[in-house]
C-alpha cells in the first residue's frame, strides 16, 4: 500500500505542469522515490516491482522505455549496499550522499540519453541533481508520513 | 517480500537481470519502435494522474479568469471586435487571391497546394524533462489525429504528432534535438535543414555553403520536401549567420516564430495523411 501511494505521489509530481524555465532546476522525483525505498525500505521492495514501476515514468517524461528501469536498478543496487551506513547519519549528510549518488546516476542517464539520440547538456543534470539533494529531506518526510498513514511504518522511521 | 539486494552473489544476479531487461527494452523501443502499444496503454492509464496533476493549474487559470474585471473584459472585447473586422476584410482579399491562385494553378496544371483542415487543440503539458521537447495535446485518434500530422500555432509551425492515444497526442516540437525539418528561405528560396538543438528559442541550419545568401531577419518556411509538411508554413526567423574564416560551411542560427514556451492553443492539420 505504501509503495502504491508513494509511487502515485511521485507520478503526480512528475506529471505536474511547471513553467519551462523551471525545468533545469526540477528535482528528479522518480529518482528520489527509488532513493527512499532503497535506503529506508529495501527489505520491502522487489526488483520486478521497481522495474515495472519505472515504465510510466518513461512515458511521462517521453524517454525511451527502460531508461528509468536501468537507472533505478543501478541506484537500488548502490543504495542497498550503502543503506545501513547512510541511515545512521543525519539528514544533511544524507543529502550529501544522495547528491553524489544521484550525480553518478545522472552521468549514466546522460550516457543513456546520448545513446538514444538526444543531445543533453550535463550542467542541467547537475542542477537537477542539486535540487534533488535539497529536496531529499522534505521528500523523506513526506514518504515517512505516508508510511505512517498507511500503517506500514518501518522499524527505523522517526 | 524478500530483500531487494542482499550481500550475496544473488544481488549481482538480480542487478544483472534488471539491467539486461532495461537495456533490451530500450533497444527494442528506440531501435525497432516495437513498444508503441505498451506506451499507448500506459499513457491511456496515466490519463487520470495527468488530469489530477494539472488540476491546480486549471483551477488557478479559471480563478484568474473569474477575477478579471468587467472593464478589462469590455476593453478586450472591443479590441477583439476591431481585430475581427480587420481579419474579415483581409479574409475577403485572401479569398479573391485564393481563387486567382487556384485558377492560375489549374491553367498550369499544378496541384492545389493548400487544403488544410485545422483541428483546434489545447496543450495539456510540456515534458518536464529539459532535454525532451514534447507537448501533450488534448486531441487523440478519436478526433482523427494521426501520427506525422503537422501542428501549428497562430504564428507558424510548432512541430508534428509523434504518438497518438485515444484522447491525447504527443507533439514533438521543432526545437527537440531529434527533430530535423526541411526549410527554405522565403526571400531567396535557398533550401536547408533546420535542426533542433534542445533549446526552446533556437534552431540551427548547419553545413550551408559559405556563400549562402542569408541575412539576419530572413524568414524560414517549410519547403515541402519530404512530403510531411505543406510548403510555405512559417517556421523561424534568422538571427545570426556565422561564417568562420577557413571553414567551408556557414552556420545559421534562427529563432522559432511561435513562442514555444508560452503556447496554450494549437491547431493540428488533420487534412495531412500522416505516416500511419
Amino acid at each position: 500500500m505504501t509503495f502504491l501511494v508513494t509511487w502515485v505521489a511521485s507520478l503526480l509530481l512528475i506529471a505536474a505542469p511547471f513553467p519551462a524555465f523551471m525545468a533545469i532546476a526540477l528535482p528528479q522525483w522518480g529518482l528520489l522515490f527509488v532513493v527512499w525505498w532503497s535506503l529506508m525500505r529495501n527489505y520491502q521492495l522487489s526488483i520486478t516491482l521497481l522495474t515495472f514501476s519505472s515504465l510510466p515514468i518513461d512515458v511521462l517524461y517521453g524517454t525511451a522505455l527502460g531508461m528509468h528501469a536501468f537507472i533505478f536498478a543501478l541506484l537500488a543496487y548502490v543504495l542497498t549496499l550503502l543503506g545501513p551506513r547512510v541511515r545512521q547519519v543525519n539528514l544533511v549528510m544524507q543529502s550529501v550522499v544522495v547528491f553524489f549518488v544521484l550525480l553518478v546516476a545522472s552521468a549514466v542517464s546522460y550516457w543513456a540519453r546520448t545513446l538514444t539520440g538526444l543531445d543533453p547538456e550535463f550542467y542541467i543534470l547537475f542542477t537537477q541533481t542539486l535540487a534533488s539533494a535539497i529536496f531529499w529531506a522534505p521528500m523523506r518526510y513526506l514518504f515517512e508520513r505516508i508510511s505512517n498513514f498507511t500503517g506500514e511504518a518501518g522499524a527505523d522511521s522517526s | 517480500m524478500r530483500p531487494l539486494f542482499s550481500r550475496t552473489s544473488v544481488a549481482i544476479v538480480r542487478f544483472v537481470i534488471a539491467v539486461t531487461f532495461s537495456v533490451a527494452t530500450m533497444v527494442v523501443d528506440v531501435r525497432f519502435e516495437a513498444l508503441s502499444f505498451v506506451r499507448q496503454a500506459l499513457k491511456t492509464s496515466l490519463w487520470p494522474i495527468e488530469k489530477l496533476a494539472s488540476a491546480p493549474q486549471e483551477f488557478s487559470r479559471s480563478f484568474a479568469q473569474w477575477l478579471s474585471f468587467r472593464v478589462s473584459l469590455v476593453g478586450r472585447l472591443e479590441s477583439l471586435s476591431l481585430d475581427n473586422e480587420r481579419l474579415k476584410t483581409e479574409q475577403l482579399k485572401l479569398q479573391t487571391l485564393r481563387a486567382e491562385n487556384a485558377e492560375l494553378r489549374r491553367l498550369l496544371s499544378v496541384k492545389e497546394r493548400f487544403s488544410e483542415q485545422l483541428l483546434q487543440a489545447e496543450i495539456n503539458r510540456l515534458s518536464n524533462d529539459p532535454f525532451i521537447h514534447r507537448a501533450t495535446i488534448n486531441r487523440g485518434f478519436l478526433a482523427s489525429v494521426k501520427k506525422g500530422q503537422p501542428v501549428l500555432s497562430a504564428d507558424g509551425l510548432i512541430g508534428q504528432v509523434v504518438a497518438v492515444y485515444p484522447h491525447a497526442s504527443e507533439v514533438l516540437l521543432v526545437t527537440d534535438s531529434t527533430h530535423q525539418l526541411p526549410v527554405q528561405v522565403t526571400r531567396t528560396r535557398d533550401r536547408a535543414i533546420a535542426i533542433g538543438v534542445g533549446l526552446l528559442n533556437r534552431l540551427e541550419l548547419r553545413n550551408l555553403p559559405d556563400t549562402v545568401d542569408m541575412v539576419s531577419g530572413d524568414l524560414l518556411e517549410t519547403s515541402g520536401l519530404g512530403g510531411r509538411f505543406q510548403s510555405g508554413i512559417p517556421v523561424a526567423r534568422v538571427i545570426d549567420v556565422i561564417r568562420s574564416p577557413g571553414q567551408p560551411f556557414a552556420r545559421v542560427m534562427a529563432v522559432p516564430i511561435a513562442q514555444l514556451s508560452r503556447l496554450s492553443l494549437v491547431m493540428v492539420d488533420v487534412s495531412t495523411e500522416g505516416s500511419r
